[in-house]
C-alpha cells in the first residue's frame, strides 16, 4: 500500500486494458521498445563500471586509465556484459530490466519456463536477428506467433505477462 | 256343463294366440319396420329431463366398480387420441395462474429438502464461469461496490498507474500494427494468440482468440509475475 496525495490525478487509463492479453504473444513495439530501455541499462551500467575502474585506478595506483570508445577491449568487455545481462536475466525469470519494464517475458515457444541454457543460446544467436538490415525481426511482426529469428531457433517466444485487467481495475477503483 | 267345457276351450284359446302371434311376429322383417320409424320423431317426443330427473344416478353409480372400470381403461391410448397443443389453447392459463396461492404454495414446499437433493458442483461443474465473468460489466461493477477502495487499498500508486499506462499504450501501438498488417494481408485480425501452457489466467474473449493453433484456448491458472 502506498500513500497517495487525494489531487494526484491518474492519467489516462491503458487503452486496450479492457481484455488482460496475459499470457498473449508479444508486439513489435513492446518489445523492441524494451530492448531499448535494456540497452541504455546495459550501457549506462558499463559505463558506470567503467568510472568506478577509472576512479579506483587513479585513487589507488594514481595512474590515468583512458577508456577509447573504438577500443577492442572496451568492445569486448562491453560485449560480455550484455550477454550476461541478456543470458542471467532470462534464465533467471525469462525477464530483463526493459522487459519488466513494458510487461513482457520469454517463455519457451511451448509456454513453459526458459532454462539457463536455452537463455544463453537464445542471447548467443540474438545477433542474428539484426543481419540484413533486421530482417530477422520481420517475423514479429508478419508471424502468427510474432517469432523472431532468434526466437525460432532457440525455440522461444514473448508474451505480455501483466494484468491489464487489473490495471483497468486499479484505474476505475481510483475514480 | 258350460263350466266344463270353459277351460279347454280357454286353453285352445291361448295356444291359438300364441300360434298365431309365433307366426306374425316370425314373418315380421324387425330391420325394415325399425328403418320405418323416425326415431328423431320419438325422441322429440320424449322429456329427457323429467327422464333424467326419475333416474336415480347416483344410486347407478353406487353399484358401479370403478376401479374394475378404470381397469378396463387404456389411459395411454386415450392420451394418445388426444391432442394436448388444441387442448393447451383453450386453457386460459393467465386466468388459472391468477387463481393459484403462490405465497400459500410456497409455504408448502420443503426448501430445504429440495436443496439437500441438489448436487451444486454438479451444477457448478456445469456453468462455464469464464463466459459468465464476461459479461459482468466491470466499470459498473466498481462504480457500484466498495471493490474500488479495496483494489486501491492493495495496489499501486501513481508510479504504478504510469506504469500500466505506459505499457497499455506499447500493446495499443501492437495491437494497431497488427491490424494494419492483418488488413494488409486481407486476413481476419483475431487478436494476439499465445503459447499453450500456464501462462494465461483466463480465457479471452471469442473475438480476441484465434480459432486454431497451439496458442488457442487453454485455460491456465498460474501467473507469470
Amino acid at each position: 500500500m502506498t500513500a497517495r496525495t487525494e489531487d494526484a490525478i491518474p492519467p489516462n487509463p491503458p487503452a486496450v486494458a479492457r481484455d488482460s492479453y496475459q499470457g498473449h504473444y508479444a508486439g513489435f513495439v513492446s518489445r523492441f521498445l524494451s530492448f531499448v530501455v535494456d540497452m541504455i541499462v546495459i550501457t549506462a551500467i558499463f559505463l558506470l563500471v567503467l568510472a568506478a575502474i577509472w576512479f579506483s585506478a587513479k585513487i589507488l595506483t594514481g595512474t590515468n586509465i583512458a577508456f577509447n570508445h573504438g577500443s577492442i577491449w572496451v568492445l569486448i568487455g562491453y560485449v560480455i556484459w550484455a550477454f550476461i545481462y541478456f543470458a542471467r536475466s532470462w534464465g533467471a525469470n525469462g525477464r530483463t530490466a526493459g522487459m519488466a519494464l513494458f510487461g513482457v517475458q520469454v517463455v519457451r515457444d511451448d509456454g513453459g519456463d526458459v532454462s539457463e541454457r536455452r537463455a544463453a543460446l537464445r542471447t548467443l544467436v540474438f545477433p542474428l536477428s539484426f543481419l540484413f538490415l533486421g530482417l530477422g525481426f520481420l517475423g514479429i511482426v508478419l508471424g502468427n506467433h510474432r517469432r523472431a529469428l532468434h526466437d525460432v531457433i532457440a525455440g522461444t517466444t514473448v508474451i505480455y505477462c501483466w494484468d491489464a485487467r487489473a490495471a483497468r481495475l486499479r484505474y476505475l477503483s481510483r475514480n | 256343463m258350460g263350466e266344463r267345457l270353459a277351460p279347454p276351450l280357454e286353453a285352445r284359446a291361448q295356444a291359438v294366440a300364441a300360434r298365431a302371434v309365433e307366426l306374425v311376429v316370425s314373418s315380421l322383417d324387425v330391420n325394415a319396420l325399425v328403418d320405418r320409424i323416425d326415431l328423431n320423431a320419438v325422441l322429440s317426443q320424449i322429456d329427457i329431463n323429467a327422464l333424467m330427473d326419475r333416474i336415480d344416478i347416483g344410486k347407478i353409480l353406487d353399484r358401479v366398480d370403478m376401479d374394475t372400470v378404470l381397469d378396463r381403461i387404456d389411459l395411454d391410448r386415450v392420451l394418445s387420441r388426444v391432442d394436448m397443443n388444441r387442448l393447451m389453447a383453450t386453457v386460459d392459463v393467465k386466468a388459472l395462474v391468477e387463481r393459484v396461492d403462490v405465497n400459500d404454495v410456497a409455504q408448502q414446499v420443503d426448501v430445504d429438502g429440495i436443496i439437500r437433493k441438489v448436487d451444486i458442483d454438479a451444477i457448478v461443474d456445469r456453468v462455464d464461469l469464464n463466459e459468465a465473468a464476461q459479461r459482468i460489466d466491470v466499470d459498473e461493477l466498481v462504480e457500484k461496490t466498495d471493490l474500488g477502495a479495496i483494489i486501491a487499498r492493495s495496489s499501486s500508486g501513481f508510479a504504478g498507474d504510469l506504469l500500466d499506462v505506459i505499457r497499455g499504450k506499447a500493446v495499443a501501438v501492437d495491437d494497431f500494427i497488427a491490424r494494419a498488417v492483418a488488413r494488409l494481408r486481407h486476413r481476419p485480425y483475431t487478436g494476439p494468440p499465445g503459447p499453450p501452457g500456464p501462462r494465461r489466467p483466463d480465457v479471452s474473449p471469442p473475438d480476441q482468440l484465434p480459432p486454431a493453433g497451439p496458442a488457442s484456448g487453454e485455460p491456465n491458472a498460474r501467473t507469470p509475475s
